[in-house]
């Protein structure tokens, strides 16, 4: 499958975005490697912060950045940002409400990869999802990736964006628009099942949808980037044309989309759902492949998801 | 040389100082009895410390709080904030009629500090530890846009504890902000009693000093120390400067000094009087009218 690199693509973007906007800086806790950046460094030498390994100094250094009126965006690993630093970004960022923008690389255990549970992070989005005023989005590929620096750079306040781990499969072969709030119905085949995801995943699920119209089960495939503030609207919409709804995300089963929809689902339009993802348990290294499908987030998970929540369906 | 310069008038200005923190003193005690929650001790022991920033060495202006080339104070030890509001207040950033208001839903005057709900509150701050790090942030912000403002953080010894601010303290040593002058309130007590019985954070100087900083020892009381340390702090513009400040847990208020339960307790009706005695009590009436008020 073609690749291109999700950080790489923060760091094209933000030189793009830092030539318009002065106010645009870049803080690092020795993750400048991680995003590449050294070309927004060679270009903007002063506007570029490495706080050194101190992800809780990063997110409070571009707080106190960000009360000035820059724009700091701070980039790290994931888990470094929203785990060690997690309350530095809930009461120094999101609690007053600074335009701080945080780029996660590593989101997901295929992302992870083969470094261990150290460096997968399935958590984040659970947790920045619990803390108010966050715009979270998780893009698709590095394309997408672009599109979200850019549309999260436009809107003030706090906000994160998940990345990958570099080797990140290209999802979307031509440009397609983003829209920073919005789902995107991706197929729809029919509406016997939606199928919900996020992320680098989405292959799959276009595979999944594949396979279940070989089985004649007419699918929509929606796309949640932006998985806060979340397009409740539209969500229930499909939830009303579908009846059934599978999950599909690289990220904890409590917490991320599985948990956003559930609660879609609970409060506006009860239909049956699976969540497919990361059952609660800490994984293990290995190829990012081998991983989801040995987790239970491969092809075959989402398919007999839908083929069951289509038969609670039925039985109603 | 401008140190001579600032002698003159010194003695006024210290008798302005000096009547300001007391007036500060009752405002903290008599909020905080009339709310009914919040943390006289820590006040107290940064009162003069606060006056002296915001009644002499501060560039602000409280018509225009946001103001962009102001000189920015960092609360770190957010609980103290009794003693920052009454400050704004008297400084004219907000009617001294809100003090009581404090913790209250209603109030503009949070638990800790709210930059987005109070006037003059350049941070958000109460959790303790980050100030020094927010402050750097600040201090390198100034330099990116070539403006002179200074950074004041204030944190209290026992918050030395957590890990960010040591994080904070590396990294503006590695970026030579000249403008951050961190004020040390070590009043050698913490939440859960004496700073040396919980932790091995003493002696804190030798530390910073190692880490690259500009330090000095002073009284935390005494004014002429408090403003000399300042203007030395300003001078120094390659290196972060610390000031640490040795005061009093309760200064002002002779039965908290020595009485850790005064780090947060409220003051019944009989304390608030003794308290108001001992402060001298006059010059300010029930309603809060005092000379010092902006009209």
């Amino acid at each position: 499958m073609k690749q291109e690199s999700t950080r790489i693509a923060v760091t094209e973007t933000l030189i793009e975005l830092a030539g318009e906007d002065p106010e645009i800086v870049l803080v690092c806790a020795d993750s400048i490697l991680v995003i590449k950046g050294k070309p927004f460094v060679e270009k903007y030498p002063d506007r570029y912060f490495d706080v050194g390994i101190a992800e809780q100094n990063a997110v409070c250094c571009a707080a106190g950045l960000a009360s000035c009126g820059f724009t700091p965006f701070v980039a790290t690993y994931a888990g470094f940002i929203t785990m060690r630093a997690c309350e530095q970004v809930r009461t120094f960022v999101a609690y007053p409400g600074l335009n701080v923008k945080m780029i996660g690389a590593n989101g997901g255990i295929a992302a992870g990869e083969r470094e261990g549970v150290t460096h997968q992070f399935f958590e984040d989005l659970g947790i920045l999802r619990t803390i108010p005023g966050i715009t979270i989005v998780v893009p698709a590929d590095a394309g997408q990736v672009r599109e979200a620096v850019k549309a999260v750079a436009q809107k003030r306040g706090p906000a994160y964006v998940r990345i990958g781990s570099g080797r990140d499969p290209v999802v979307f072969e031509e440009p397609v628009p983003f829209e920073l709030g919005k789902i995107r119905i991706l197929r729809e085949e029919g509406t016997d099942v939606a199928l919900f995801a996020n992320g680098f995943i989405l292959p799959r699920v276009f595979e999944a949808a594949e396979e279940l119209k070989a089985k004649g089960i007419k699918a929509t495939v929606v796309e949640v980037h932006t998985l806060k503030p979340l397009d409740l609207k539209a969500i229930t919409g499909v939830l009303s044309r579908t009846g059934a709804a599978v999950t599909v995300e690289d990220h904890n089963i409590i917490g991320g989309l599985g948990s956003a929809i559930a609660e879609v689902i609970a409060e506006q339009r009860p239909v049956p759902l699976v969540r497919v993802g990361l059952r609660d348990i800490f994984p293990r290294s290995g190829r990012p492949g081998k991983l989801l499908d040995y987790y239970n987030i491969g092809v075959a998970d989402i398919v007999a998801g839908a083929q069951k929540v289509i038969k609670k369906k039925l039985e109603r | 040389m401008p140190a001579r310069k600032k002698t003159v008038g010194m003695d006024e200005r210290i008798k302005k100082l000096t009547e300001m923190a007391r007036v500060l003193r009752m405002d903290v005690v008599r909020m905080i009895h009339l709310a009914g929650d919040g943390h006289p001790g820590p006040s107290l022991s940064v009162a003069d410390i606060i006056a002296a920033l915001y009644f002499e060495v501060m560039h602000i202006d409280p018509e225009n709080p946001d103001w962009k080339d102001r000189d920015r104070l960092v609360l770190s030890k957010g609980h103290a904030c009794p003693v920052l509001y009454a400050a704004l207040a008297r400084r004219g950033y907000f009617a001294i009629e809100e003090l009581p208001g404090l913790r209250s839903l209603e109030s503009m005057l949070q638990g800790h500090p709210d930059m987005n709900k109070t006037p003059g509150i350049d941070t958000t701050s109460g959790s303790l530890g980050n100030g020094i790090s927010i402050g750097l942030g600040m201090a390198l912000a100034a330099r990116l846009r070539r403006q002179d403002y200074y950074v004041y953080v204030i944190t209290g010894d026992g918050e030395l504890e957590e890990g960010v601010a040591w994080e904070a303290m590396m990294a503006a040593k590695h970026y030579r902000v000249g403008r951050l002058i961190t004020i040390i309130d070590n009043n050698e007590m913490q939440s859960g009693g004496p700073v040396e019985k919980i932790s091995g954070l003493y002696p804190i100087l030798p530390k910073l000093k190692a880490f690259g900083w500009h330090c000095q020892e002073i009284d935390g009381h005494n004014f002429i120390e408090i403003l000399r340390s300042i203007q030395l702090a300003q001078v120094e513009e390659s290196k972060p400067s610390v000031i640490l400040a040795h005061t009093v847990k309760g200064k002002g208020v002779p039965f908290m000094i020595g009485d850790n339960s005064w780090h947060k307790r409220v003051p019944t009706e009989a304390e608030l009087k003794e308290a108001m005695l001992a402060l001298g009590g006059g010059g300010v009436d029930e309603t809060g009218k005092h000379p010092y008020r902006r009209n």
